[in-house]
């Protein structure tokens, strides 16, 4: 009951602009990401999305506005005790040299790890448990490349995972995986919200799925805030035909409203 | 267990740079004898750490600058040790340790302005690994011209000499020479087997390096630094000696993996071993001249490398 | 059909160098001067040369010996005995030398010293009229020879072949006894350690002056070799060139070099470069010289 007054992550009134350009990127923006609930960032492409968790988890300092997680300005964490608390899936990595399943989520515990110290029993447990939940368990000695896009992202989820955060902060988890995938794995992080207590933020520009798995909604547009609040509040005709800039339909489904882009020229009943 | 094998190895080159060599010295007289305990001794173990340094700092700077084709001398080092020596040679410079300190000085010369050419950005400035390479191959070349400059305006036997010492040499190593080596080089060492963890991390990516607790712009420094400092003191020591620091971390990887933690100690003990039998290989091959080091390990290390990349390729 | 006329012509040009040996000691012929080189080049002059430019040291310091020393005008940066040749204008560098600057003289012959590269220079100097004479300055016969040669290009011959001959009783008179310290090592370079082995002129001197060096056994006229080699072969002094006074050279203190005695002990023999660094109408002194370093050791 105390996770649901104050928030892991505030973001207050934030405003920043990359430097050498003349746009802000982010303008008098807020957030707030609780416990035990799921949050999702919306908007169009280039609405400032990626550029606002950069702000909220202190890589960027805001020209305006402040951004706190558990209570503490995010500028003032150091990065390894960060690790600790948030764990992140990134829109894209690298692999540079060839890795198994289980290496690279064990790299999920570097934050736990210290400077000389090997891999504690303890780290291997986290780690296991991790691919557990993860439902990668089978493939934990496998090679990465040979995974298909699903696994890979759901390997990357048990990696972030394995540093036992209490947030989750997944950007755009599903730009490439087919529908089946897509499904499995904001069923997974739904599930792990239910049932750890995990405070989950995903970005994405799937407005239905949002619509369907998210507690809260946050929606941007050309860095401002848009709406926020529930799905049903934020996703209403007005509001989503304003952003997207593109004629829409909202029709309930199971209890939440989906997006029915509409075709030009046609008007329907 | 693979460490124990890559232990003998190491013992065994030790041990055949203190036994072999173009004079003879009979086996009763091994522990007596005064080249043995000046020069041999000295000089096996200044080739192993020499060695050492050249892989570890390879194996450093092929995960910092996210290639593994890098060589510790990408960035400009050996030509700014190799015109800095050249200068000392031309200006007649005295004194026993003028050349060491001069190749030296260039060296930290170089690695200072490939630094601040490779910061990109306001305030301060991210160092960027690929600008890095570039600016390494532009310092190096500048200094190579010049050096050439030098070399060509100069008589005959210096311009000879002044490629000879380039080539690569461990003939200066003496017990003062172990000495220094043995104070300067603990700290870079130890600084960039600190640095393997975070280097795993890195290999994801500078963000997920950074959303996984690794403190990126520092790491980046400091290898860096670390790197660029253990390369300059063993092109100060003994010249260039080129792919021990580009062939050696291919070779461990192929037996120990990617994971710096074992990787980086074992670059160190197969770059140790790979220069000790290099270098006794230079003094007896054509006994009793001598072979620029620099030579024979490339002649080892080209062939070496050229399987690596077939196996790398085919896989 | 072309491999015979190339027969030919290479018989006519043996022919012609036979004859101009031969011919050394008389009166030059009313039709000019003809000789081969020591690249097998045949250089042909119409009178004997009145502007020539030198491009060795040696060579230089030769002319001077032969008394052409007014028809000397244009040497390289390196060329500095005799005295009287610093005031020769400079052309620059003799090896790879700078043609204009050469040609900027005006001589009617040019004297370069064999190598590579300097055979394409000859080749461009004759393509602008120059005559170009290559001559082999390594080893004491050879200064006897380019004496003929350049004697006979100079209109000196009397001087030149009078030379040869004072080079050739040394060369082949007897060896002076052994002095105290007889083995020597002569050390060029330290890092890497650098000697001098039988191919070179100091080698020479040094049977001459009566002392042995330890690598004679080397082939070449300098090579490479460990500090242990030279630990193992018990020098009794070290030769080494200095340029200026007779200080100890800068390896006499590093420790590493400690381990030959001749150096612990600080027995060094200190030559002056201009005297020994190349073959020289001097040999003679130089023989001298080297023996009276050998014998002060203590």
């Amino acid at each position: 009951m105390d996770r649901e007054l104050s928030p892991l992550l505030d973001v207050r009134g934030v405003s920043y602009r990359y430097p050498g350009t003349t746009t802000e990127a982010l303008s008098d923006v807020s957030l707030a990401v609780r416990g035990g609930r799921l949050t999702a960032l919306l908007g169009p492409n280039g609405s400032g999305k990626t550029t606002l968790v950069r702000v909220a988890l202190g890589l960027l300092a805001p020209r305006a506005g402040v951004s706190e997680i558990l209570g503490r300005p995010a500028a003032g964490w150091a990065r390894r005790e960060l690790a600790r608390v948030v764990g992140v899936v990134t829109q894209q990595e690298e692999n540079l040299f060839p890795q198994r399943v289980r290496e690279t989520v064990t790299l999920g515990r570097y934050p736990h790890l210290s400077l000389w110290g090997r891999e504690r029993p303890e780290d291997h447990a986290a780690v296991t448990r991790a691919l557990e939940r993860c439902d990668v368990l089978p493939l934990a000695h496998r090679w990465m490349w040979t995974l298909s896009g699903g696994e890979y992202q759901r390997v990357r989820l048990a990696r972030a995972l394995a540093q036992e955060p209490k947030l989750l902060v997944l950007d755009e988890p599903t730009a490439s995986l087919d529908l089946r995938h897509e499904m499995e794995l904001f069923e997974l992080t739904r599930a792990l919200v239910d049932r750890t207590g995990l405070a989950a933020l995903v970005i994405t520009h799937h407005v239905n799925l949002a619509a369907r798995f998210a507690d809260d909604v946050v929606l941007l547009s050309e860095g401002r805030l848009a709406a926020r609040g529930t799905p049903a509040d934020v996703l209403t005709r007005e509001t989503v035909e304003r952003v997207f800039a593109w004629p829409v339909a909202i029709e309930p489904f199971d209890g939440r409203p989906q997006m029915i882009p509409l075709r030009r020229g046609k008007e329907t009943v | 267990m693979k460490w124990v094998a890559l232990m003998v190895v190491a013992a065994t080159a030790l041990g055949l740079a203190v036994v072999l060599g173009p004079a003879h010295v009979p086996w009763s007289e091994l522990p007596r004898s005064d080249i043995v305990r000046s020069l041999r001794l000295p000089r096996a173990i200044l080739a192993f750490l020499v060695g050492g340094a050249l892989g570890l700092s390879g194996a450093s700077l092929q995960a910092l600058v996210r290639n593994p084709l890098a060589d510790p001398y990408l960035l400009g080092l050996s030509g700014g040790a190799g015109l800095g020596a050249v200068l000392a040679i031309a200006t007649h410079l005295a004194g026993p340790w003028a050349l060491p300190l001069a190749a030296f000085a260039g060296a930290l010369l170089a690695m200072a302005l490939v630094y601040r050419l490779g910061l990109v950005g306001g305030g301060g400035g991210q160092l960027d690994p690929r600008v890095l390479i570039l600016a390494g191959v532009a310092v190096g070349a500048f200094a190579s011209a010049i050096t050439t400059a030098i070399v060509s305006l100069a008589e005959a036997t210096a311009l000879r000499n002044a490629f000879l010492w380039l080539w690569g040499g461990l003939s200066g190593a003496s017990w003062d020479a172990v000495l220094v080596a043995c104070v300067y080089f603990p700290v870079p060492v130890v600084v960039l087997l600190a640095a393997a963890r975070p280097l795993d991390a890195l290999a994801l990516g500078e963000e997920p390096a950074r959303h996984l607790g690794t403190d990126v712009e520092p790491l980046k420094r400091r290898v860096y630094l670390a790197a660029s400092l253990l390369t300059a003191a063993a092109v100060a020591v003994s010249g260039v000696i080129g792919f021990v620091g580009l062939v050696v971390p291919h070779a461990m990887r192929a037996l120990w993996g990617h994971r710096h933690r074992p990787l980086l100690p074992a670059a160190f003990l197969g770059g140790g071993t790979l220069l000790t039998l290099s270098d006794t290989l230079a003094r007896t091959a054509v006994a009793p001249r001598e072979l620029p080091v620099g030579i024979v390990t490339a002649l080892v290390g080209v062939p070496v490398f050229a399987l690596l990349l077939r196996k790398w390729t085919a896989s | 059909m072309r491999l015979r006329a190339h027969r030919t012509h290479l018989a006519g040009l043996l022919a012609l160098a036979v004859a101009a040996c031969v011919r050394g000691g008389r009166a030059p012929e009313a039709r000019g001067i003809s000789v081969t080189d020591d690249a097998g080049r045949r250089v042909a002059l119409a009178a004997p040369a009145r502007r020539v430019v030198s491009l060795s040291p040696a060579v230089t310091e030769l002319l001077f010996a032969l008394g052409a020393g007014d028809q000397v005008v244009g040497r390289t940066t390196w060329c500095d005995y005799p005295p009287a040749a610093r005031a020769v204008p400079s052309v620059g560098d003799g090896l790879n030398p700078n043609v204009e600057a050469v040609a900027a003289r005006h001589p009617d012959l040019v004297v370069l010293y064999q190598s590579q590269l300097n055979e394409t220079a000859a080749r461009q100097l004759e393509r602008i009229g120059l005559a170009a004479a290559v001559v082999r300055q390594d080893r004491l016969e050879d200064v006897g020879r380019a004496a003929q040669l350049l004697g006979a290009l100079t209109g000196r011959r009397a001087a030149g072949d009078s030379l040869a001959r004072e080079i050739e009783r040394l060369a082949r008179g007897p060896a002076l006894q052994p002095p105290p310290m007889a083995r020597v090592a002569i050390v060029v370079w330290d890092s890497p350690p650098m000697v001098i082995g039988a191919g070179s002129y100091l080698d020479e001197l040094t049977r001459l002056a009566g002392a042995a060096n330890v690598f004679h056994d080397l082939a070449s006229a300098s090579a490479s070799v460990s500090l242990e080699t030279i630990a193992a072969r018990h020098p009794d002094v070290i030769v080494v060139l200095a340029d200026t006074g007779s200080a100890l050279p800068g390896f006499a203190s590093r420790p590493e070099w400690q381990v030959i005695p001749a150096v612990r002990a600080r027995r060094f023999a200190v030559l002056a470069g201009s005297l020994f660094g190349r073959p020289s109408p001097r040999a003679a002194e130089a023989v001298a010289e080297l023996r009276r370093s050998l014998e002060a050791v203590r």
